[in-house]
């Protein structure tokens, strides 16, 4: 068996820029991406090649970090450094500014749509995590704000069916969260790695969670706490792949759809992972199935996976474009 | 950083410039390849203001070209700098200057690090922290009081 | 109310016997809600404020002006009347009572109901019962309290006390001693002085209650309970002691008494005090402490100074150096006390430090006291300020130019000079000792900025004491220069280079020492020497050598005094025996072919011409009137007579056509130029006819190009100065019909010729301004059309504008207008583009080229006003695939860039759009000129070029990877300037 990662396009998303982060619409058919330029662009397919469908402008007084789409695909929200998180919501075929949240007291980093699509996180440099839920009406309201970090926090994920929340932060820790009698609360942090964590992503089953560091590596951690009930710390690391990446590792993203595990690396590097299927489920093994050295001129920044396309792969960098890879397993 | 605070270090010991690079005949031979070498590294950060003194990096010893390491087939870049005072408030500031000049001056595929010199500073660790964190220091730079220091810190002054 | 009275008198039993201080709060409830009026408070306090015990009354105040405080602004007019009278009464009371009644009588300062004239009666009651200063610290504050109440609400009433209330301010702070107190004090004061109150005959009280407390002297107490800095006290009373110029006549004193303080913060805090009284005082008000102020600024400086030249790390030292060398400079007095002050602790500091950094800086601190002593100098000076020292910084010097180190050994020289030029310091054995040390380093000193140091050293000691460089500088170099690098095949390469090298500094230190005569005598054989050395091959001299003596030489004829002796020397010895030995190279080159003197190389001869034509040109006019007939003698009739070494056959030809096409005697018309081409205007060519015809024939035949460049120069050299006449203009026509009917004539074989001596026919015409120039200009343009010549016409142009170093120009006597290239630009650009415009693509170029040329030799003013006209066409010749042209407009644009008209402002896009193409033009030159430009627009008005930012610098990222350094560097420059564009902090 033999994988590969082809490239299937490149193409400028933010010029004169970094692009920052890129997300796929959950029915996998638009792409959005965000930047240093202060916008948000929405890509979709004309035939063999990807074009802008729409930006996304004027939302933001600051580079746009992140971006995330509501479980149903018809919200979009910004994460900016100018501290503020935008909703858009869609109309027709293109998108207007529906509120925006304010609170956090500087850059946000992250902002997440739990799955149900009531719930919102957003995290900032003041080290905190604040949750939002929405109503009906389009309203938002902040519900908790948790302080469990000591410095700014990089990342929020949520679980894939449960209501749990996750962050990775520049004091080296991760936080698992969940909610406590209307608050949520820091319920595990993980130590393990010995820098900024960058990112995390959760698998499909949501037993566990993957995080990579500016340590220069990658450890996969799991949940224990359904097999011995409350166990002290129900998250444990099970395998730390190192010796990969020459730089921070900045993001990683693990398919729902086939499992493999790929990262984006400072050392302007895609890597793909997979994982043996006849290891023990308590000392997993994952080993380079594919990479491309050169992925992009510079840093690698965000990769994300196809939500229903398997194989298919959007990446992004600090020389401000985007790539679509296709990785296969060839038999 | 506040405007017309006292100056830690009042009194800095002030050092020779090093002179021009001298030119040579490859130099100016226009099919010889010049390699980015540790001295044209250094040639663009030895000249930036230091924020608080009318005086060069150089001149205050807080860069020096043999804390400079390039690899230009490698396309990375490694400087190291010496605050002037172990508790030099000004070191992340120093750090972002170089910084945002290597950003600036070198091509887009060098991989830039600043750090404290080991051992020269009371919070190293963070200072270089902080100046590998790429999203901060992007921050820092969409932050126009502190993108104005770094400015002046890299405009030419007029002697 | 019968009620409320028993409850009235409940709380003041409760307060004043039982001492139960909540009860005051009770009552000031009772009283704002109505429960009882304040005048019935009083009433029943009776008891109280009438008992035999002083601190029952007391207790008894006390309530009423704790309830006053919480309700001073509930009272009627009528109210605080009474309450007023009583308090004012209750001053004279026993002293006990006296804090109470003062908290009363703040709350009431705070009513907005204080009926007319109560303020001025409060104070008259507090100035006279009170002493405010035998008062605790809380009721000082309550009185300055009350002050600055009633002089926010009550100003014009308080005026009305006159200078009164000056007085008991005065009185009342006089003696404070608490730091919260005084800051507000000093409130109080600064308000009467920014308010106008009047001082009346009080203004020096006021003056010294406050200023007595100059220089602050505070240290918090720990922990800072407070709040209070020394900083804050130091600008409040700075704010008070300067607010008033009035105060100039007290405070000027006490600045120049306190700037003696050896506290270092009273000495600061004095000088920003003076700074601070400076800018609010007019010139009246300090004129008559000028000179005192002055005295004390000086010894401050000095002393200050002196001291950082000592500190050990020499921190501060340029800036104080700085200021002591301009207080030498003040008069030949001060530089004595200045002297003598610093120099012994440098001289010390020197020999005891041993860091190389550390001696230079010093080394450079003495020399710069060295000089300003001189300049300080009278012109007629009896000993030298620096004889007590001469010995010492002699010692220095020699051993810092015995070190190692390349920057002491650099300032060392330097110093060696300022010494040398200090009229009568020097001994004759130190300069001996120091041309020894000279010597030596020229002999083996291998680093180019020391030897470049040394030999400007030696030029600059020999023009003063030219004796010892005579007897031995002079003839040790010459013994180390003919020494053989020992048997030339066997030296290693590297031990070759280091022997030229020593050559090469030896020959330009004998230029640099030879100004006198005296020591010309000594240095020009010596060349001249090497001339004939490297002819025979008795020692052997590469071409660059005999090249480097040529231009030792022609140093030497440019910068010796102008003398008799000098003059001879040129005339008598060395134009003659530069021309025999060429004159010997030649015919040996002719003969024995191959054998080769260096003398008949073409860089050799090029390096002689401006040797004899810088000598012609300054030659006396019988002298110079000499030269010329020998010279024209011995090319036309080969006259060797006055030649030495004369071994010559006859019948030399060196104008003629020679033999084999031998071009080795006809090259030497170079030399003829040098010796015809430069002489005063007033001097006649004799057989000039003959001679401008022979030279017409060479210029037109001759197929080697440094014989007939030269014969173009030399016949256009004599052209520009032969006299206005019609001979003049018949010669001019008669040339141009030759140098026409061969351009005309395609198959010609010396098209190249002609062009060239029309081309130098032209260039002498247009100096002159001579009427017949257009007709050459005529052709000149229809060259640019020619298929073959077009290019080398374009080139014409800007041999046309350009000036040259061996003929036709000011210093060679030519015939030069001013502002000829403007002229030649007025009336020819219009051609040039109409001829453009005409011309087929492949031509274009070539009008584009010529263009640029003429642009680039206009002065910027020209340039600037010129260029809005043009600006189309040199843009256009920017998109011209030719890197010449590219060069040559990107070079004419640059220093117009750097402040622009208009006209090329609106023209930023097409700028832009034809710059960053060049950026990765295939030639380095063009490269890093295009980058130079594109960094000038940087400058433009920023919302002009902000536009571009993005562009520019997504464009400049490219050339930050150059394969070439200086591109590179070009790029980085460029790159930061666009990047501070708009930017804060930046453009």
């Amino acid at each position: 068996m033999k994988e590969s990662l082809s490239l299937v396009q490149r193409f400028s998303a933010h010029p004169d820029s970094r692009c920052w982060f890129v997300s796929w619409s959950p029915n996998g058919t638009l792409l959005a991406s965000c930047g240093g330029d202060k916008a948000v662009r929405i890509w979709g397919r004309e035939g063999d090649s990807w074009v802008c469908k729409t930006v996304l402008q004027d939302g933001h007084q600051r580079t746009v970090r992140k971006v995330a789409w509501s479980p149903c695909g018809n919200y979009l929200a910004s994460a900016s450094f100018d501290a503020t998180t935008c909703i858009w919501k869609k109309k027709n075929d293109d998108f207007e500014s529906l509120t925006v949240l304010e609170g956090h007291e500087n850059e946000v980093k992250c902002v997440a749509w739990a799955p149900s699509g009531n719930l919102l996180a957003t995290c900032s440099r003041d080290k905190s995590v604040w949750v939002w839920e929405v109503d009906e009406e389009d309203e938002y309201e902040c519900v908790t704000v948790v302080n469990s970090h000591t410095q700014d926090v990089k990342h929020v994920v949520w679980h894939p069916n449960q209501e749990l929340l996750a962050s990775a932060s520049y004091d080296n820790n991760i936080c698992v969260y969940k909610e406590e009698d209307d608050d949520w609360e820091c319920r595990a942090t993980l130590q393990g790695h010995t820098s900024t964590v960058w990112s995390l992503c959760f698998d499909a089953t949501g037993q566990r969670l993957a995080s990579c560091s500016d340590d220069r590596t990658v450890k996969i951690w799991k949940d224990y706490s359904n097999e011995s009930g409350q166990v002290e710390l129900p998250w444990k690391c099970v395998c730390t792949l190192s010796g990969y990446h020459g730089r921070t590792v900045y993001d990683i993203a693990w398919c729902r759809l086939t499992g493999a595990l790929v990262t984006a690396c400072g050392d302007d590097a895609v890597r793909v992972f997979k994982e043996d299927e006849t290891a023990s489920p308590d000392e997993p093994v994952f080993s380079l199935a594919a990479q491309v050295t050169k992925a992009h001129s510079q840093d690698v920044n965000c990769v994300a996976w196809n939500p229903k396309e398997a194989g298919l792969l959007a990446s992004c960098s600090d020389d401000g474009e985007i790539a679509i890879w296709r990785f296969q397993e060839e038999h | 950083m506040s405007g017309g605070a006292r100056l830690e270090n009042a009194n800095p010991v002030i050092f020779q410039r090093s002179g021009e690079r001298l030119l040579t005949a490859s130099e100016e031979d226009e099919d010889v390849h010049d390699p980015i070498d540790d001295r044209e590294i250094f040639d663009l950060i030895r000249s930036i203001n230091d924020p608080e003194h009318p005086l060069s990096l150089e001149e205050l010893n807080v860069v020096e070209q043999v804390r400079v390491k390039v690899d230009d087939a490698g396309s990375t870049v490694g400087v190291e700098f010496t605050p002037t005072i172990p508790h030099c408030s000004m070191a992340t500031l120093i750090g972002l200057s170089i910084k945002v000049k290597l950003l600036r001056s070198l091509p887009d595929r060098f991989k830039i690090d600043v750090h404290i010199s080991p051992g020269t500073h009371a919070s190293e660790e963070a200072v270089n922290k902080q100046l590998a964190d790429k999203e901060r220091v992007a921050a820092a730079l969409e932050n126009s009081s502190l993108l104005e220091v770094v400015n002046q810190c890299l405009s030419s002054r007029t002697m | 109310m019968a009620a409320d009275s028993t409850l009235l008198l409940s709380l003041v039993e409760e307060f004043v016997s039982g001492l139960q201080d909540s009860k005051a709060k009770d009552a000031a409830k009772g009283v704002k809600d109505g429960q009882f009026t304040v005048l019935q408070l009083v009433e029943a306090l009776g008891l109280s404020l009438t008992s035999s015990q002083a601190p029952t009354r007391a207790r008894g105040v006390q309530l009423l002006s704790e309830v006053l405080k919480e309700c001073y602004g509930e009272l009627t007019e009528r109210e605080v009347e009474v309450l007023i009278a009583f308090y004012e009464n209750r001053l004279k009371d026993h002293y006990v009572i006296t804090p109470p009644v003062l908290q009363g009588l703040k709350a009431l300062t705070k009513c907005t109901t204080l009926p007319p004239g109560s303020a001025v009666s409060m104070l008259r009651s507090l100035f006279q019962d009170v002493h405010v200063q035998s008062l605790m610290l809380t009721e000082r504050a309550c009185v300055y309290s009350m002050l600055i109440n009633l002089m926010e609400t009550r100003e014009a009433e308080l005026k009305g006390l006159g200078a009164d209330f000056v007085f008991g301010f005065v009185q009342s702070m006089d003696g404070e001693r608490d730091p919260r107190n005084l800051l507000l004090a000093f409130r109080i004061a600064k308000n009467i002085i920014d308010r106008g109150y009047d001082l009346g005959k009080f203004t020096e009280e006021l003056f010294e209650v406050t200023s007595c407390y100059f220089p602050i002297d505070f240290t918090p107490p720990p922990n800072d309970p407070h709040g209070i800095t020394k900083d804050e006290l130091i600008q409040e009373l700075r704010g008070v002691l300067t607010g008033t110029p009035k105060f100039a006549e007290f405070l000027l004193p006490l600045i120049i008494e306190k700037l003696d303080s050896d506290v270092p913060s009273a000495k600061l805090d004095s000088l920003h005090t003076l700074t601070a009284c400076v800018s609010q005082y007019e010139h009246k008000d300090l004129a008559e402490f000028l000179e005192g102020l002055w005295t004390s600024l000086r010894r401050e400086v000095c002393l200050d100074c002196q001291h950082h030249l000592c500190e050990p790390d020499l921190k501060l030292v340029w800036p104080s150096a700085k200021l002591l060398q301009a207080a030498c400079c003040a008069s030949n007095r001060a530089s004595h006390i200045v002297a003598a002050a610093v120099m012994p602790s440098l001289i010390e500091q020197y020999n005891s430090r041993t860091q190389c950094s550390h001696r230079r800086t010093l080394l450079e601190v003495v020399q710069r006291f060295v000089q300003s002593v001189r300049t300080s100098q009278p012109s007629v000076s009896d000993e030298s300020v620096l004889s007590a020292f001469r010995d010492a910084l002699c010692s220095i010097v020699f051993s810092a130019l015995s070190e190692s180190n390349s920057s002491l050994q650099i300032t060392a020289t330097s110093v060696l000079i300022s010494l040398a030029q200090q009229t009568g310091l020097l001994l004759n054995s130190d300069i001996e000792l120091a041309v020894d040390h000279l010597t030596r380093l020229l002999l083996t000193e291998e680093d180019d900025r020391v030897s470049a140091a040394v030999v400007e050293c030696a030029g600059a000691l020999a023009e003063l004491h030219p004796a010892a460089f005579i007897t031995k500088l002079i003839p040790r170099l010459k013994k180390e220069m003919f020494s053989e690098p020992m048997a030339q095949d066997h030296t290693e390469p590297s031990q070759q280079h280091s022997h030229h090298a020593m050559r090469q500094r030896c020959l330009s230190a004998l230029a640099a020492v030879s100004k006198q005569a005296s020591v010309v005598q000594e240095s020009t054989p010596v060349l001249l020497e090497v001339l004939s050395s490297a002819h025979t091959g008795g020692v052997s001299f590469s071409v660059d050598e005999v090249v480097l003596a040529c231009r030792s030489l022609q140093r030497i004829a440019e910068q010796v005094e102008d003398t008799e002796e000098t003059g001879q020397c040129f005339h008598s010895v060395i134009i003659p025996r530069l021309l025999s030995l060429a004159l010997q190279a030649a015919l040996q080159g002719d003969s024995s072919p191959g054998v080769g003197s260096p003398l008949v190389e073409a860089a050799v001869l090029s390096a002689m011409v401006p040797v004899i034509s810088s000598s012609c040109s300054r030659l006396q006019p019988t002298l110079a009137a000499q030269t010329a007939s020998r010279a024209v003698s011995l090319f036309l009739d080969g006259d060797v007579s006055f030649l030495p070494d004369n071994s010559f056959p006859s019948h030399i030809q060196l104008l003629k056509k020679q033999q084999k096409d031998s071009w080795s005697q006809s090259q030497m018309v170079c030399l003829l130029m040098g010796c015809v081409c430069s002489l005063p205007r007033s001097v006649e060519v004799p057989q000039i006819d003959q001679l401008l015809s022979e030279l017409e024939e060479m210029s037109c035949s001759c197929s080697h190009q440094l014989s007939y460049t030269s014969a173009a120069k030399c016949f256009a050299g004599l052209v520009n100065k032969s006299p206005q006449g019609d001979s003049l203009d018949s010669l001019i026509q008669r040339t141009m019909k030759r140098v026409c009917s061969e351009l005309d004539s395609a198959s010609s074989s010396v098209r190249i010729q002609a062009f060239t001596l029309m081309i130098w026919v032209a260039k002498a015409l247009l100096l002159r301004y001579h009427p017949l120039f257009t007709t050459l200009t005529d052709k000149l343009f229809s060259l640019l059309d020619d298929t073959d010549l077009g290019p080398m016409a374009a080139d014409g142009f800007s041999l046309l504008m350009s000036d040259f170093t061996d003929v036709l120009n000011r210093s060679c006597h030519a015939d030069v207008r001013i502002m000829y290239r403007q002229r030649f630009f007025s009336e020819n650009s219009a051609k040039l583009v109409e001829g453009f415009n005409a011309a087929t693509q492949d031509k274009k170029p070539n009008y584009l080229k010529a263009l640029s040329n003429i642009v680039n030799k206009l002065p910027k003013q020209v340039q600037v006003t010129e260029l809005p006209a043009l600006l189309s066409l040199l843009l256009e010749a920017l998109t011209c695939p030719d890197e010449g042209v590219q060069l040559s407009t990107l070079s004419c644009l640059e220093p117009v860039l750097i402040n622009p008209p208009a006209a090329l402002v609106q023209q930023l896009e097409a700028l832009v759009n034809r710059l960053i193409p060049l950026i990765c033009s295939p030639a380095m030159n063009v490269r890093i000129a295009s980058l130079r430009c594109i960094h000038a627009l940087s400058h433009f008005p920023v919302h002009e070029v902000l536009p571009f930012r993005a562009r520019v610098l997504r464009a400049l990222a490219k050339p930050l990877d150059d394969k070439k350094r200086l591109v590179r560097s070009e790029a980085v420059l460029a790159r930061g300037e666009w990047f501070l564009l708009g930017s804060p902090g930046g453009r």
